[in-house]
């Protein structure tokens, strides 16, 4: 941006890190709340434990289907929510970077007092929540955010003028002739013009509604963008317009993108990191090339052969993945992949619940059932009104019906009765392993693409 | 490129076997601004069997071709300004009663003869001598034993198009209710009609002290039988469609199921009956992209086995390609290109389908090098005698502002509206692919 910043209390400083942002083992959950009293029944775990960086001047994808949090995640990096635990570090350099992560590696209570003294210094200047005042509003400035529906997140009584002066206008940047001055150039930057200033959003196509999102991003001349999902209410035709904008704009600006979408192809074109989400959690990261082409978790594989790409042969098979995502409140053990997973192995966290899940789709017998007692989540007694049900079950977690990886992961079937007890080997959650530089997955196997 | 006349004899045989033809069909729209052209003079056939796909952007008017099907376009404001929706509707194989069998290509249905010629063709079907049925003039009480019987809907959104008060047992035997009345009180062991109370009933069209009557014990053990009977029908059109515990998704509210899950009751319920023609409007669009490849699947699935014609509309060109055998291009109210799938996506012949197609991040585009085409879909407020796609087009010529062009079809049935390909005569310039304007 050619304008320069005066007249604001807090001058966009430049920032000196090599780390845009770095995400340090990041949860949001929600609380379910039920009964009169709405007491509170459970959480949703949305996010879950996620870490990742951004390094400054490149674009990270961040993908997943609906409901695997990213929404949310965004939401935390750009402060417009609060964190659960863990937290969002802005603007930090290679050494500080290292350093938290070696901090984090070490779980909470085994940190030592150095640790402790150390995370609270990193903390106290770096992380979002926790800095003060003029850094946040310099952290506010610098993250801007494009969202996905350019209709609902501009307002439909105000004039182009006064949503694309907004910003400066709050950071007391502009103001009168000067400011509709700096609102034409940036109306100009994206491809609209000064006859556009007097307008209402409802004036305009999705398209152009979505370059006026940009441009009052672009205001505040941020270091940042998150996109949620900004092309995904837009035609082919007009989506490369803004693809090709975004583009144009990073290389003109040096913009540091974090890109939100369920669209692999349009991450595949814009993104040099890729982060795959799956229920709150990341199921792999590493280069655009390296997932694209060497895929090691099976959910990011799923979702690459699932999405049909044009340049693709067309008779070949889309691959379809088994069942739903299972509830957020209560996820998976394990690897959260592992109830849906075509290479399951007897490893990845079958538990309880997923004989339960296997009796609700089995007619007649989730009626039958009429107690779950638990020890933990590997272990419980299921309680049925009659012997046969708990018979039939008992001969199922023997046969072909269960898969043969939960059969594997079973070190007990006891019937007694109406009353089954039921256990299964347990297993620790599954951690994010290297696979070549910068490329992690969580998964147990070591696979390489084919063998899916 | 060679040229050919509307009156092509390869699309005459074609036409013969279609399921349904739109004709010219008009359909306008009254606003405060003027009269808008939604749909404009479209014209195309769904053959038996085949998979037909209409791709165009958002307002190309492609869900408003594909509602006057059915005539679920609200007028007013809508205005049939022209044209016909023809349907040709087929009946039970009377040789294997809907089983499949030679006769009828395994698809159990067979056409019907037309009532005025017994087959041999005359003016009022078009010289097909299948019982042919203008959908737009239609009664409004004939049409309701059309659709969801002989030509079924998938919506977009499964969220918004299922009925949240009711069950999925509800909606489905709704269908069945309707359209095969006869077939359930044969199967409960009650036919012939005698009973008219139980008739009425199963026509959902009794009254509470019918119902009441219905309720006591007389009557109540056949009743209840007929109740069976159509739960077991809901079954079977659940289990078609691959969910698993069918008769315990019936008892379930549509809020209640995920979204991949509703689409598949959507889709039992529009393939119930066995539809002659199948309209998907987006099927996928609200879905995720695994749930989507499943779906997909599913829908190839029960169309080989079911034999419809599938009338399937998107705007994503690499799922068109996957699913349709033959493809329409719809632009501004317009078809501007139709033809066998490979022809359209090897060899577009349109400027709007190769921009299109060269606009979707694929792995062939280098970053930022997207070929965006520039500007935005007209208003179709009164539009001008001009080619609908000239103020986008890099090759436009002054023809193309001044004079309209129309579809013609070159080999293999490939249809185009362009004057790079159908130059007009006398035309000082002529478009081409060779040489841009802007």
């Amino acid at each position: 941006m050619t304008a320069t910043l005066e007249g604001s209390g807090v001058a966009g400083a430049e920032l000196r890190g090599d780390f845009a942002i770095s995400v340090q083992n990041l949860a949001k959950h929600f609380p379910i709340r039920e009964g009169a009293l709405q007491k509170v029944a459970g959480h949703v775990r949305a996010v879950d434990g996620v870490s990742f960086d951004i390094r400054r001047g490149e674009t990270v994808g961040l993908v997943g289907e609906s409901g695997c949090g990213k929404t949310t995640l965004g939401r935390c990096v750009s402060g417009l929510t609060d964190p659960t635990s863990g937290g969002v570090y802005f603007d930090l350099t290679t050494a500080e970077r290292d350093r938290l992560g070696e901090i984090f590696d070490v779980p909470e209570n085994g940190r030592n007092a150095e640790m402790v003294v150390e995370l609270e210094e990193i903390d106290r200047l770096h992380r979002i929540d926790r800095i003060k005042k003029q850094e946040w509003l310099r952290y506010r400035r610098n993250c801007q955010v494009v969202f996905q529906d350019a209709f609902a997140s501009l307002n439909p009584r105000h004039l182009v003028r006064e949503i694309v002066g907004r910003p400066l206008k709050v950071h007391k940047e502009a103001s009168g002739d000067q400011l509709t001055e700096r609102v034409v150039e940036l109306l100009e930057r994206v491809g609209l013009g000064r006859q556009h200033l007097f307008r209402y959003p409802h004036q305009f196509s999705g398209g152009q509604r979505q370059r006026i999102s940009i441009a009052r991003a672009l205001a505040l001349d941020p270091e940042l963008m998150v996109l949620d999902e900004p092309t995904s209410a837009l035609d082919v035709s007009v989506q490369a317009q803004i693809l090709n904008l975004l583009n144009e704009l990073q290389q003109e600006l040096g913009l540091t993108y974090l890109f939100i979408t369920h669209d692999l192809s349009v991450v595949r074109h814009m993104a040099d990191r890729v982060v795959v989400m799956y229920l709150g959690k990341v199921a792999e990261s590493g280069a655009t090339s390296d997932i694209f082409e060497d895929a090691r978790h099976p959910y990011s594989h799923a979702l690459l052969r699932a999405s049909p790409d044009v340049d693709d042969d067309p008779a070949a098979a889309l691959m379809t993945l088994e069942g739903s995502v299972p509830d957020p409140a209560r996820p998976p053990q394990g690897c959260r992949f592992h109830t849906r997973c075509p290479v399951a192995t007897a490893r990845c966290g079958w538990e309880v619940d997923d004989v339960v899940r296997w009796l609700e789709d089995e007619p007649g017998m989730f009626d039958a059932l009429s107690d779950v007692t638990r020890v933990d989540a590997f272990t419980a007694d299921l309680v049925f009104a009659d012997e046969s049900a708990a018979a039939k079950l008992e001969a199922a977690l023997r046969s072909g019906k269960m898969p043969e990886a939960a059969r594997q992961a079973l070190v007990e079937v006891r019937r007694d009765g109406a009353r089954t007890h039921i256990a299964f080997t347990p297993v620790s959650e599954v951690k994010l392993t290297r696979r070549g530089p910068g490329h992690e997955a969580a998964c147990v196997l070591d696979l390489t693409l084919d063998r899916v | 490129m060679t040229l050919a006349q509307a009156s092509d004899p390869a699309r005459d045989t074609a036409s013969i076997s279609a399921v349904a033809s739109v004709v010219d069909l008009r359909v306008h729209f009254e606003s405060k601004a003027g009269r808008v052209h939604a749909v404009d003079g479209v014209d195309f056939d769904i053959r038996d069997g085949e998979t037909l796909g209409l791709v165009g952007e958002t307002g190309c008017g492609k869900s408003v071709t594909a509602r006057s099907f059915l005539r679920l376009v609200p007028m007013p404001p809508g205005i049939q300004a022209g044209g016909s929706v023809l349907f040709r509707p087929h009946h039970r194989c009377s040789n294997c009663a809907g089983e499949g069998c030679l006769e009828c290509d395994g698809s159990g249905r067979l056409p019907i003869e037309c009532p005025d010629c017994g087959g041999t063709g005359c003016p009022s079907c078009g010289d097909t001598g299948m019982q042919t049925i203008d959908l737009s003039t239609l009664p409004e009480k004939e049409l309701r034993r059309i659709r969801g019987n002989r030509i079924a809907m998938i919506f977009q959104d499964p969220a918004k198009a299922l009925n949240p008060a009711l069950t999925v047992r509800d909606q489905i035997a709704e269908v069945f209710y309707q359209h095969r009345t006869e077939e359930v009180l044969e199967r409960a062991g009650t036919a012939g009609g005698a009973d008219l109370l139980l008739h009425r009933h199963v026509n959902q069209r009794s009254r509470w002290p019918e119902r009441a009557l219905l309720s006591l014990p007389p009557l109540r053990g056949r009743r209840n039988r007929v109740e069976e009977v159509v739960d077991e029908m809901v079954a079977a059109a659940l289990a078609e469609t691959q969910i698993p515990n069918p008769t315990k998704v019936m008892d379930r509210y549509p809020h209640e199921l995920s979204g991949g899950m509703k689409q598949r009751v959507m889709i039992a319920q529009a393939l119930a009956c066995n539809p002659d023609l199948l309209i998907a409007d987006e099927p996928t669009t609200a879905l995720d992209v695994t749930v989507q490849a499943r779906i997909i699947e599913l829908i190839k699935d029960l169309q080989g086995r079911h034999q419809s014609a599938v009338l399937y509309i998107s705007h994503d060109l690499s799922l068109v390609r996957r699913v349709c055998d033959r493809v329409a291009v719809m632009y501004a109210g317009r078809i501007v290109e139709i033809g066998v799938t490979e022809e359209i996506f090897a060899n577009p012949l349109h400027p709007y389908t190769r921009g299109l197609l060269a606009a979707i991040p694929g792995r062939g585009h280098g970053r930022g090098q997207l070929v965006a085409i520039k500007g935005t879909v007209p208003e179709l407020i009164d539009p001008p005698p001009s080619c609908r796609f000239v103020e986008r087009c890099s090759f436009a010529v002054d023809v193309c502002a001044s004079l309209d062009p129309e579809i013609e079809f070159g080999s293999g049935n490939h249809g185009v509206a362009c004057f790079i390909h159908n130059p007009p005569e006398g035309a000082a310039e002529v478009p081409s692919f060779s040489r841009r304007t802007s």
